[in-house]
């Protein structure tokens, strides 16, 4: 049997880094994007390895507890690749895929290919690296990385005003809350004494009491930076400008990748690093107002726009809420125990089905901004019977993402609340069902305008584009087939979740 | 065994039929020979032979109880087994025999309908020989089932053939009424069965009949003692009485016992053969055979039993008296139906398994008999019912006649037709059971045993009323003198029919056997089961007698010469048959009831039945839904509105924050944060 060397378990990672050093090789031996193909190509081959790599740890027991090598630490404890890093690389490599098998398209006859592939490529290292953060330090670095790309990657249509202001807004929000997380670690350190998540933990047991208030403003602060990659209220209003404004494949590229990144990096710091008694701030309380206010305000938001998109970044800041119930209901309870992965898994799981179906969506928008038939629900009226497949896919994105049986997003949804109802919050369940009956009000729109409605004019649609097609269809199908293949993906994520605290 | 094995294919054969039927029926009228009534037959057929397969082989001592197909598995709660949702086969005594009187009925019916729908020139027939097939499949795997949801799943589909057969005819204003009207009216019971099996998998987290997991059997466990179940905080014979009366709901609706039997003289609306399927061997049976087969569950509740005791004989008696005036032929044998499944109830109540099974068997022979010879003078007279318009049809229709007249002893309980040793079986039972136990449960039995010897008087006037009418005297009208020819396929079933209505009674012949001693209760010997099997014990009448003399239930027996009894219910019936003769068989008969008086307005109206249950259904029903209505509209839509309406007015409220000045979200960034940081400082103690 080979044995592999430990900094093999950053596969993940390193196939999405080096795919992004490989295009910027093609680039500058071709550098007027004469082969988009020969792109669009490399960059799905190498998110397609990463996820090959990351399904083949998840497979073989590779950093996880049950079968598997136990977690790896990596450059003095700097990374851990564990269950839980490997399950986020794979869901943001599969939401990378899609969107560059979309991109293929939305980008025909645009300048700057090249460089936009392998800035999503290393948004997307960033990512990976962010799921496998283990010090307060790369954590840091991790989430710049996949900051930066990303702010350029919204005002990808230079030319666009929308596209431009919606990145300044990006970039401006996004420095003050790089500013607040990184003040926060400071303070952290300044409390600890150290940037290691472990570490942190030990030292905050063991705090002074003189100190207990510089910690908690640090943890609040590292809660803030977490907050504003996670689009959370109330780092959240970069959110449905960046959305709105960015190319449609960004824009599911970051309300689906980018999101789930900073839920990884959030969901390790606070269980390893901030211990729930000594961190001298009620952080489970504090989720799980931001939960609250979150998924209210993203859905009632969502239920009054007049565009599909600005209504989808809405609604995906409501996701944001949904999946903070990980955190807001977590038992805390012995470790490595079954109640600790419980709600958690449930809530990493809902950010994978939600990775297939929100990219879907912001797809589908992709292909409707391809076919220049308008932005709001008027505009999609009777779409359903000039592209019936992308139509029938939309629609079960929506219901989906609604939470209808029997789609993906039900069951994620019906294992999160009942998390957190055996967690004793059912009042957050409730909260969180009645936000998903509001929404089936707005998603419905969607699918209304779709079938139901007659168009308002008569409009033309430019041909199939294939690529979108694909990903499109291929995001429905995993939406669908997430339904049988619930239990596993949740066996999985409750399993690596629950060995995230040891 | 390898019978069982084939015995999924006795319900899936007319199910074939039926698929085949509506295949026909979809495409068009004409591709089938005799719009499907030969896939029908065929697949009847192979039921009937599957079935013999199955008692013989069940005869030689085999049984069999075994799961086919789980279609959900729950996850279980901790510590408690996970409750599985199953299709499967229970092939005991009991069931084999159920499955050769459907079967056969069921082909009998078939041929019969060449005669009275082919022959008639009926359209749209592949529906009708549609329906036929997959009534006869339903009742088919209701027999079979092995578990009590499964039984309901085929309980539910014996009442939807029942609606669409009885509506066959649906462009004339009655069937259509009537089809609904046993629609609604069954439905209404089977809420109660519905929810009687929820609190059967909810108490014993099984709904299997037979087993060591059974449910019969924990019931009987639990009383004893021996293990536990969740009785919702009820002693558990209280419980097991609510949850037994809970599925006797449905089994009133659909055995037609009082009150809810108004829907079967109605549904006489549906084609006469179909009449014959539903009262000898499917939907009617339904309900009783249900009580046959759980019965060790009701064998431990004396209250269900004096339930089922009463409301039996009280519907025995009712039903026969509302028959003594019906002018219809079909009108008198609906109400002879009820109250012969009447008497089943009452031997069932009263601790008769035997007595019920055995008079279930008789009557089905007997009833599908009758039923199809009222379709051969129905047939005969042109499609007209009214028997004050037939006469003397004897002579012209000989065959009929003598096969009606077998019917007809077999009803009225006349020595030594099947009718007599089954109905004499039930009163006995009912008699001695009375006698014998103590209290007010002996009493209720003795009750019930009076009403249904009453009622043995009233079977004999209005069945022989009905005989003389119809096929006695001179002919009244120009049909009854000159009758349309049946064929072959009309005389055929009415044959067989005719033979196994005079014999069926030999095979549990009490009376003789106790006079001369013999061993020849072979029913009772069949009911018994084989030996040796596990689960077979809790099912054999010999268990259920156990069970009922038990502290628990406390029926006792007491001695008696069954000769007595049984003489002065063939004395009564002998009475019945006399008055009919005195008053309607010499020369030309009168109308006599006219001179009831206010009585036969009465007895016409079937004691305003229909009339208080429209009332109740008006008066009552009605204005609680429309206050509920009300309530709906104003109260509950008033407030999804005005939610909807506060969330989008707050919808749009949450939208102008995002201003779009990115100064302005600075601030708000800002802001937020600072509200958490002292909201939480001051929480937490460390701020201030």
């Amino acid at each position: 049997m080979v044995v592999y060397p430990d900094w093999a378990a950053l596969a993940p990672a390193l196939a999405l880094a080096v795919t992004g050093l490989v295009l910027l090789l093609i680039d500058s031996v071709d550098p007027d994007d004469s082969r988009p193909g020969l792109l669009a190509g490399t960059a799905v081959v190498g998110t397609l390895v990463s996820l090959g790599y990351a399904g083949w740890f998840l497979a073989s027991g590779t950093g996880q507890v049950d079968g598997g090598t136990g977690a790896i630490s990596l450059y003095r404890d700097a990374l851990v690749v564990d269950g839980m890093a490997l399950f986020f690389q794979a869901v943001f490599a599969v939401v990378t895929a899609l969107v560059c098998i979309a991109s293929y398209d939305y980008l025909k006859e645009r300048a700057y290919q090249a460089e936009f592939y392998s800035l999503v490529m290393f948004a997307a290292t960033g990512m990976a690296v962010m799921a496998t953060a283990n010090s307060l330090a790369t954590a840091f670095i991790a989430l710049e990385l996949a900051s930066l790309p990303s702010y350029a990657l919204v005002a990808f249509l230079k030319h666009n005003r929308g596209s431009v202001e919606a990145s300044l807004k990006y970039f401006l929000i996004g420095a003050l809350s790089s500013a607040v997380f990184a003040f926060g670690i400071s303070l952290v350190y300044a409390a600890t004494g150290s940037l290691l998540l472990a570490d942190v933990a030990s030292a905050l047991s063991a705090l002074d009491g003189g100190l207990t208030g510089v910690a908690a403003i640090g943890v609040l602060m590292v809660a803030g930076g977490f907050a504003f990659k996670t689009a959370s209220v109330p780092f959240h209003f970069w959110a449905p400008e960046a959305y709105e404004g960015a190319p449609a494949p960004i824009s599911a590229f970051l309300s689906s990748a980018s999101k789930a990144a900073g839920f990884a990096v959030l969901f390790r710091v606070f269980t390893t690093a901030f211990p729930l008694d000594a961190a001298g701030v009620d952080w489970m309380l504090l989720f799980q107002v931001l939960a609250v206010v979150t998924m209210t305000l993203g859905n009632f938001a969502a239920a009054t726009q007049e565009t599909v998109k600005r209504m989808l970044a809405y609604s995906s800041i409501g996701h944001a809420g949904y999946a903070l119930i990980g955190l807001a209901a977590w038992s805390g309870g012995a470790p490595g125990s079954v109640e600790n992965g419980a709600v958690l898994g449930a809530s990493m799981a809902h950010l994978l089905v939600y990775g297939f179906m929100n990219t879907g969506a912001f797809l589908f928008v992709a292909l409707a901004e391809q076919w220049d038939v308008g932005r709001t629900f008027e505009d999609y009226a009777g779409l359903g019977s000039r592209a019936p497949m992308a139509s029938v896919a939309m629609t079960v994105f929506m219901f989906s993402l609604a939470g209808v049986p029997p789609f993906g997003g039900f069951f994620s949804k019906l294992f999160l609340f009942a998390g957190a109802v055996d967690a004793g919050f059912w009042w957050l369940a409730a909260v969180g069902v009645v936000n998903s009956t509001l929404s089936l009000y707005y998603y419905s729109r969607v699918v209304k305008a779709l079938w139901v409605d007659d168009p308002v004019g008569e409009f033309e649609l430019g041909g199939t584009p294939t690529g979108l097609y694909v990903a499109v269809v291929f995001a429905a199908v995993g939406t669908l087939l997430l339904l049988p293949g619930f239990a596993p993906v949740i066996e999985t994520a409750q399993s690596v979740a629950a060995a995230l605290v040891p | 065994m390898a019978a069982f094995d084939y015995a999924p294919a006795i319900v899936l054969l007319p199910f074939v039929s039926f698929l085949v039927s509506l295949g026909a029926a979809l495409y068009g009228d004409d591709v089938l020979p005799k719009g499907g009534a030969l896939a029908g037959i065929v697949a009847t057929a192979g039921s009937l032979i599957l079935s013999l397969w199955v008692f013989f082989t069940v005869s030689a001592g085999n049984v069999y109880n075994q799961t086919i197909y789980t279609w959900t598995t729950g996850a279980g709660a901790a510590g408690e087994e996970a409750l599985e949702l199953t299709f499967g086969l229970l092939l005991d005594p009991l069931s084999s025999m159920m499955l050769i009187i459907v079967s056969l009925v069921a082909l009998l019916v078939h041929v019969f309908s060449l005669g009275y729908m082919n022959d008639e020139g009926e359209t749209g027939l592949p529906r009708y020989y549609a329906g036929l097939g997959l009534f006869s499949a339903s009742m088919l795997g209701f027999v079979v089932a092995h578990n009590i949801l499964m039984a309901f799943m085929f309980f539910e589909l014996v009442g939807l053939c029942s609606f669409l057969l009885i509506g066959f005819w649906f462009r004339e204003p009655g069937p259509p009424s009537a089809a609904k009207k046993a629609f609604l009216v069954t439905r209404f019971g089977d809420y109660f069965f519905l929810v009687g099996v929820v609190a059967i998998f909810a108490t014993f987290g099984t709904g299997r009949f037979a087993g060591a997991e059974s449910f019969p059997v924990l019931a009987e466990e639990v009383l004893a003692g021996e293990v536990a179940v969740n009785t919702f905080g009820f002693a558990p014979t209280t419980w097991f009485t609510v949850v037994g009366l809970l599925v006797l709901g449905g089994v009133i609706g659909k055995s037609a016992q009082f009150p809810l039997h108004t829907w079967l003289p109605d549904a006489m609306e549906g084609p006469t053969p179909v009449s014959a399927l539903i009262h000898a061997a499917t939907m009617v049976a339904a309900g009783v055979y249900l009580v046959a087969r759980m019965y060790g569950f009701y064998a431990v509740s004396p209250t269900a039993l004096a339930v089922i005791a009463l409301v039996g004989g009280f519907t025995a008696l009712v039903a026969a008296t509302m028959g003594v005036v019906k002018r219809e032929i079909k009108q008198v044998l609906a109400y002879s139906t009820i109250s012969q499944y009447g008497y089943m109830m009452l031997a069932l109540g009263a601790g008769g398994y035997v007595a019920a099974t055995f008079h279930l068997l008789t009557h089905a022979f007997f009833k599908a008999l009758l039923f199809l010879g009222a379709g051969s003078v129905i047939i005969a007279m042109h499609h007209n019912e009214n028997m004050w318009d037939m006469g003397g049809l004897k002579d012209r229709m000989p065959v009929t006649y003598w096969t009606f007249l077998s019917g007809s002893l077999a009803l009225a309980g006349i020595i030594p037709f099947a009718g007599f040793w089954s109905k004499d079986e039930v009163l006995y039972e009912a008699l001695v059971h009375g006698l014998g136990t103590d209290g007010g449960l002996g009493t209720i039995f003795l009750v019930a045993y009076a009403f249904g010897l009453l009622a043995v008087f009233f079977t004999g006037f209005y069945t022989f009323r009905m005989v003389f009418l119809t096929f006695h005297g001179d002919a009244r009208t120009g049909q009854a003198r000159d009758p349309e020819g049946v064929g072959w396929n009309v005389k055929g079933p009415l044959a067989v029919l005719g033979v196994l209505a005079a014999v069926t009674g030999f095979v549990n012949m009490t009376p003789v056997a106790d006079l001369f001693d013999l061993d020849i209760e072979y029913l009772h010997r069949w009911l018994e089961g084989p030996e040796g099997v596990e689960f077979m014990s809790a099912l054999s009448a010999h268990h259920y007698l156990e069970l009922l003399e038990s502290d628990v239930t406390g029926i006792h027996a007491a001695e008696l010469d069954p000769l007595i009894p049984g003489g002065v219910s063939l004395l009564l019936a002998l009475a019945g048959v006399g008055l009919a003769y005195a008053l309607y068989g010499r020369g030309e008969p009168e109308e006599y009831t006219a001179k009831l008086g206010g009585v036969q307005d009465l007895l016409y109206n079937n004691y305003y039945q229909d009339e208080y249950q429209v009332a109740i259904a008006e008066r009552v029903v009605l204005p609680l839904s429309r206050a509920a209505d009300k309530f709906d509209q104003s109260g509950v839509d008033g407030v999804v509105n005005g939610v909807s309406s506060v969330s989008l007015f707050s919808g749009s409220r949450v939208r102008r924050v995002q201003t779009g000045l990115v100064s302005n979200y600075a601030a708000l960034v800002t802001l937020g944060l600072t509200v958490l940081l002292v909201a939480f400082g001051i929480y937490g103690g460390w701020l201030l």
